[in-house]
């Protein structure tokens, strides 16, 4: 029997699905069916894997869940399982849940079921009067990604009503990419992230204060400030208000992932955000922040040639190239790789083309050698999606050492992300 | 120069949010002048914004439960700010719900009107929101152009109906002219007109009533039943009647034929006067 899934939920139970496919769009524009027996899953990750969201509704969210996987007998004794592999365009998803608190007065039923043999999951709504709504989406076959993250080993842990941080959601201008944390024994702070407004005369600083009282649980090992992406964190927010469920936060220091995770009976949400590693001056991170830019670099990439056999050490070297980018990571890789491409001598998270040419000189200072980044006479502007990724990795990987040594500045090789597909732009 | 404003009070707070967030559509920036009175919200008809000028005046203390300033100078005891309104409305969201407002006149790498706000919170005082907005002072020798504009002589001075019904007419007007006429007499008519090529639509208004004219007797000879027209801007029109969320306890329109409109509105502590200038 091929792999399946069938559930079935009512209009409040939609409300919370549809609000879970919402905050997962701000992250990617893909979505992942991924039902087992713990319940079903949709999880996704951004195109520059920095960011991952996975929200797991369990089996009694539902009014009936049922789910198979494919069972394949081979040679040795055990068996393969094959989990469904259904991801779907968040295009074509987003759509349907829209108007939830409609939806939610409206509907008596919705159901969701898959047809491996089409390749298509289908959605219907049962309206009273026996009206009913059905959207068959066709799927791609790619098995869903996941990450491991062990949040409970982080040093800073902090659990808050959901309702309190909501003010967050509209603390900061859309224009805001980024935020920054900043939290003491005493105290949590959310304000604007400084390197965002270098126009510092036209941009408004905010910040908002928590105090530690406010909070049901709050444990900082050291004091910490971490920068990310706010774009993802007011979508968990946003998924937060709906199930009224406490939000926690677990954290390290710069560079390492940063976890926001509700934990209900019912539904559990984690999102995974990578955070921008700390410039080399602050030192606050214990990572050997004391060495020179240069050594560092070198450093970098032996540790990943050992530690990562595959196309993924290249990947985090081709990261050294391009400039203050960092993936939390890939298929079942370790964090620990995501900790190192979150390094010194790496900087930002996600951020939007535009933002490519200014960063590339404005950060030159940061870059040994790259002053003669100014220099640049020509560029050339490409886009690969991010399965060709790997493609472009080992010419990266060579340009990205010709960008360390100062004689041959002239190759150096620019490479950025932002949300639909994978950009790079190349120097030459 | 000094300039230090709280407001603990949760329908004053509403009330300043609401005159923000009209400023806001009103005015891309504008120039907040503060007084030890009054505080104003300005923008003068530069030609950047089409010759469009507002003059919006709040006493302070119908607002303010504390309010210290201190100007540039004894005998100029004002401050004159420049600010993107859009920066201050923001600010002010967060601050529905909040248990005090604090506005103050900082100097953080660069002059700044930082306002705190003191949200809800389980214990005392432990969530504080705070937003700088970058703000630009204004020096003395620009001042002469921020002061109240005089409003001409009106040729005709009517009541305006309802703000919604005229907002909707004028949207849909908008779609198919730029140009909008508004012409009005002294017997409480008022016509909202636009022409094209292929279709002229006019929108009637009766028995709006006219206040008393200052001068009677010059308008004496006058026909009341004479209409005074003046040529403008839909957009213009659109967007003072997009900035009015809440219908003015009065409402009176100046047209000065072929020349200029003048909107003069009055909430209970807020006075707004919008000029929109016609079209040549």
């Amino acid at each position: 029997m091929a792999a399946m899934l069938k559930c079935v939920m009512s209009g409040s139970q939609v409300k919370v699905f549809g609000k879970a496919v919402q905050a997962l769009s701000r992250i990617s524009d893909e979505l992942w069916l991924d039902p087992s027996k713990k319940g079903l899953a949709l999880r996704c990750v951004n195109s520059s894997r920095s960011a991952y969201g996975c929200v797991l509704f369990s089996p009694v969210f539902f009014q009936h869940y049922q789910w198979s996987a494919l069972v394949k007998m081979s040679e040795n004794e055990l068996d393969t399982t094959l989990n469904l592999k259904c991801k779907l365009g968040m295009k074509s998803i987003l759509p349907i849940f829209r108007c939830l608190n409609s939806l939610e007065r409206n509907i008596e039923k919705c159901r969701i079921f898959t047809r491996s043999d089409k390749c298509k999951v289908v959605i219907q709504f049962f309206y009273r009067h026996g009206i009913k709504r059905t959207h068959n989406i066709c799927f791609q076959e790619s098995q869903p990604l996941q990450v491991i993250f062990d949040k409970n080993v982080c040093t800073n842990t902090l659990m808050i009503q959901p309702r309190l941080l909501a003010d967050a959601i509209f603390l900061f201008t859309s224009s805001q990419e980024e935020v920054t944390l900043a939290v003491t024994p005493l105290n949590f702070c959310l304000k604007s992230s400084n390197e965002e407004s270098m126009d510092l005369s036209n941009a408004v600083y905010s910040e908002m204060f928590v105090g530690s009282d406010e909070f049901d649980f709050f444990q900082i090992g050291m004091d910490t400030e971490i920068t990310f992406c706010f774009k993802e964190l007011k979508g968990i927010l946003t998924f937060s208000e709906a199930t009224h469920a406490p939000i926690s936060i677990y954290f390290d220091f710069p560079g390492k992932p940063l976890a926001l995770s509700i934990d209900d009976m019912l539904v559990e949400a984690n999102f995974i955000l990578a955070t921008l590693a700390d410039e080399p001056s602050r030192a606050s991170s214990p990572q050997s922040l004391c060495l020179s830019q240069k050594r560092k670099r070198s450093d970098l990439i032996e540790k990943k040639a050992g530690k990562n056999v595959t196309g993924q050490a290249l990947e985090c070297i081709s990261r050294k190239a391009a400039p203050r980018r960092l993936y939390p990571k890939e298929t079942l890789t370790n964090i620990s790789a995501l900790e190192n491409c979150g390094s010194p001598a790496v900087k930002r998270v996600v951020g939007d083309v535009s933002e490519v040419s200014e960063s590339s000189v404005s950060n030159t200072e940061e870059v040994p050698g790259s002053l003669c980044l100014r220099k640049f006479s020509c560029m050339f502007f490409g886009a690969v999606s991010s399965d060709q990724q790997e493609h472009f990795n080992h010419p990266f990987d060579s340009l990205a050492r010709a960008s360390d040594s100062e004689e041959d500045i002239n190759n150096v090789c620019c490479r950025k992300f932002n949300g639909s597909d994978a950009k790079y732009f190349c120097i030459i | 120069m000094k300039f230090r404003a709280k407001i603990v009070d949760g329908a004053c707070l509403n009330h300043f949010t609401r005159i923000s967030n009209m400023i806001a559509k009103l005015a891309k920036t504008c120039t907040l002048r503060i007084s030890p009175d009054k505080l104003n919200f300005i923008l003068c008809d530069k030609l950047a914004n089409g010759g469009v000028s507002m003059w919006c005046e709040l006493e302070q203390e119908n607002f303010f439960n504390e309010f210290q300033m201190e100007g540039v100078s004894a005998e100029n005891n004002e401050i004159y700010l420049e600010l993107t309104s859009e920066n201050l409305s923001r600010a002010l969201k967060t601050a529905q719900n909040a248990r005090a407002l604090k506005i103050k006149l900082t100097n953080k790498h660069f002059p700044c009107l930082t306002v705190s706000v003191e949200l809800l919170s389980m214990s005392s005082s432990s969530r504080i929101v705070t937003h700088d907005i970058p703000i630009k002072v204004i020096p003395r020798k620009l001042w002469k152009d921020l002061q109240e504009p005089v409003v001409p002589d009106p040729d005709v001075s009517i009541y305006l109906p309802v703000l919604k019904t005229m907002k909707s007419v004028v949207e849909k007007m908008k779609n198919i002219s730029n140009h909008l006429v508004i012409e009005a007499n002294l017997d409480g008519e008022l016509n909202l007109k636009i022409e094209t090529e292929l279709v002229c639509v006019t929108t009637h208004f009766k028995d709006l009533g006219n206040p008393p004219l200052a001068s009677e007797s010059t308008h004496q000879d006058r026909n009341v039943e004479h209409m005074a027209e003046v040529h403008i801007d839909i957009r213009k029109l659109l967007q003072f009647l997009a900035g009015q969320q809440v219908n003015p306890t009065k409402a009176l329109c100046n047209i000065v034929s072929n020349k200029m409109v003048h909107f003069d509105l009055l909430h209970e502590d807020v006075s707004l006067q919008y000029f929109i200038p016609a079209l040549s």
